[in-house]
């Protein structure tokens, strides 16, 4: 793993006496890679954010970018972006000091950069962030954040409460105009089904702990969906699908490491896509 | 961390606090409008045109001490530009407290830690802009405001029997803001562990910061007294509260009815007594930079590691 960006061991992590966050989730992130890390409420993804961000102390190993962020964030940050949520810019900043503050403090921030991306919006550069709508503000943050020559950027959520224009062109420009394949790329969502195609790599989160690691690439070879006709169920459920669901009137099977054409004979054969795994993976983790 | 950066930080501060500037330019501008309005008033000096036998005769020894007039000048210079200290260390207090507070609230923290800014930075750019930027900023506006008012004075005492009062003394003047300066420095070392106390709290906090800034030294004071029937604790802050003003004395005491002679050797003791540096000599203020340092350190830690945002 020298190409690693992150390479998280054993991560342990609990608020108070019985909220476990993160228990014993290990994982590692490649170099120029786009990973989505999932699950559902309260599974652990944000914290798994904020320990590699520096942002809370944990127990276990972690190394990113070869620091640790618990000893090391000041240095680390020069080379980390991350967008945490839409609500975090500032009500009275204005779009110029916003550029001027980053420029400030930030030595690899190129506000010619930041001046094209803008120009391509609607914002204008004296308003504060209160008079700018939710989608703008996200823009303005995205400006800010593709302008920095960063080697991993973090994303928490980054398009939570925008509407779908907002959010295909966020992940868009995030594409086409920043990801370059050297810089590495590490975004939470609920909206499986809007990054599963800009995903290179997933990693499923469920009660802290990693419950799948896989390139996109090699999902059609590890998990085989099987629509099977009425009569095949019970030879189905024999293979052990790590999950099953009725879909108008006929069954679908999730299975995992079984060839695909020894289940062709029990009906139709798919490649599940990133958002049924998801159920499968969540559901077959609650059972 | 270079200088670039943390003069980003210190103005990021005035951007969020823009009352931190202009609270002193509309105290100092008020101070001047009351010049120009009022007859006989201006700052602590009362300019009593009708004068009487004594009065008379004390504007006819001071009409002939060049030294006694710059003395009486550089008081009155000095105390005009009083009540924006006093308006801005209120507007201070409350800067303090909201400065590690506020990003939490509206969870900017987690954009402003997104950024290669530590911990230490941060809360060193907020000490440093109330304890510094702020006192040079209110040192420059009452400088200014000084002036306006004294040429408005000069304007209304000339001609008069007091007209002493509007010759300027230049070097005199000088002086002042050198001393001026320095007591405002004075005044920040001074108060370093009541800011460093405020920081804490606003770090601290998760609601109500005013609250946890003053009811625990007042419980503390209140079971003091109650127990031990004493109060140490209230004497020391009492004390840190005060005393920075009883070090850099402007009052001119004396009685009603002294002589002229009297308040000509009132107003010398009280220009000797004008610079705050006697503190200097203080164990007290070093012990309390003392606390400042630990309080600001804890603040820098809490800050590391709060995680609620």
């Amino acid at each position: 793993m020298t190409d690693s960006v992150i390479v998280a061991k054993e991560l342990r992590k609990r608020y108070g006496n019985h909220t476990v966050a993160l228990d014993g989730a290990s994982f590692a992130v490649g170099r120029g890679r786009i990973v989505g890390l999932m699950g559902p409420n309260g599974a652990g993804k944000t914290t798994a954010l904020k320990a590699i961000l520096g942002l809370t102390p944990f127990e276990g190993q972690l190394d990113v970018l070869g620091r640790d962020p618990r000893r090391e964030r000041d240095s680390l940050m020069q080379d980390v972006c991350f967008i945490a949520d839409v609500a975090v810019l500032p009500k009275w900043l204005r779009v110029n000091d916003a550029i001027e503050y980053v420029a400030g403090v930030h030595p690899r921030f190129h506000s010619a950069r930041a001046d094209a991306v803008l120009a391509r919006t609607e914002i204008r550069r004296r308003s504060k962030i209160s008079e700018l709508s939710k989608g703008m503000i996200t823009q303005l943050h995205l400006a800010l954040i593709m302008a920095i020559d960063a080697k991993l950027l973090v994303l928490d959520e980054p398009t939570l409460g925008l509407d779908l224009l907002y959010r295909r062109a966020f992940y868009e420009a995030l594409l086409n105009d920043y990801f370059d394949h050297e810089r590495t790329i590490l975004v939470t969502t609920h909206q499986v089904e809007e990054v599963e195609n800009l995903l290179t790599d997933v990693l499923f989160i469920n009660h802290g702990r990693i419950v799948l690691d896989s390139a996109i690439d090699d999902l059609p070879g590890r998990f085989v969906q099987l629509i099977a006709n009425g009569d095949a169920c019970e030879a189905a459920r024999r293979l052990e699908p790590i999950y099953e669901r009725e879909v108008f009137g006929r069954t679908a099977f999730v299975f995992e490491g079984r060839d695909a054409t020894e289940l062709a004979a029990l009906g139709e054969i798919r490649t599940p896509s990133v958002a049924d795994l998801f159920v499968a993976k969540m559901a077959g983790g609650a059972s | 961390m270079n200088a670039k950066s943390f003069l980003t930080l210190v103005k990021r501060e005035t951007w969020e606090h823009r009352s931190l500037l202009w609270v002193p330019v509309v105290t100092a501008a008020l101070i001047v409008l009351a010049t120009i309005i009022s007859t006989n008033v201006a700052g602590s000096i009362r300019l009593d045109v009708d004068l009487d036998v004594e009065s008379a005769a004390f504007f006819g020894l001071l009409a002939a001490d060049q030294m006694a007039q710059a003395k009486l000048f550089s008081i009155w210079m000095g105390s005009i530009g009083l009540p924006v200290l006093v308006v801005t260390i209120i507007v201070l207090f409350f800067y303090l407290l909201d400065a590690l507070y506020i990003e939490r609230k509206d969870r900017s923290i987690l954009f402003w830690k997104s950024m290669p800014v530590s911990d230490s930075a941060t809360v060193l750019s907020k000490l440093f802009t109330a304890m510094v930027a702020v006192p040079v900023w209110v040192w420059a506006v009452s400088l200014v405001m000084g002036l306006l008012t004294f040429v408005i004075i000069a304007l209304k005492v000339s001609g008069s029997p007091i007209a002493p009062l509007g010759n300027f003394h230049l070097t005199a003047w000088l002086a002042l803001q050198l001393t001026l300066l320095q007591n405002l420095f004075l005044a920040s070392l001074w108060y370093a562990p009541i800011a460093g106390w405020l920081l804490l709290v606003s770090v601290w906090a998760k609601r109500a910061p005013f609250l946890w800034a003053v009811l625990p030294p007042a419980l503390v004071i209140l079971f003091e007294e109650i127990i031990f029937n004493t109060e140490y604790v209230a004497q020391l802050i009492g004390h840190r509260l005060i005393h920075y003003f009883e070090a850099a004395s402007l009052g001119i005491n004396v009685e009603t009815g002294a002589g002229p002679q009297v308040i000509l050797d009132s107003i010398a003791n009280t220009y000797n007594e004008m610079s705050a540096a006697s503190l200097l000599g203080e164990l007290h203020l070093y012990s309390g930079l003392a606390v400042a340092a630990i309080f600001v350190l804890l603040a820098i830690r809490l800050r590391r590691w709060r995680d609620d945002a």
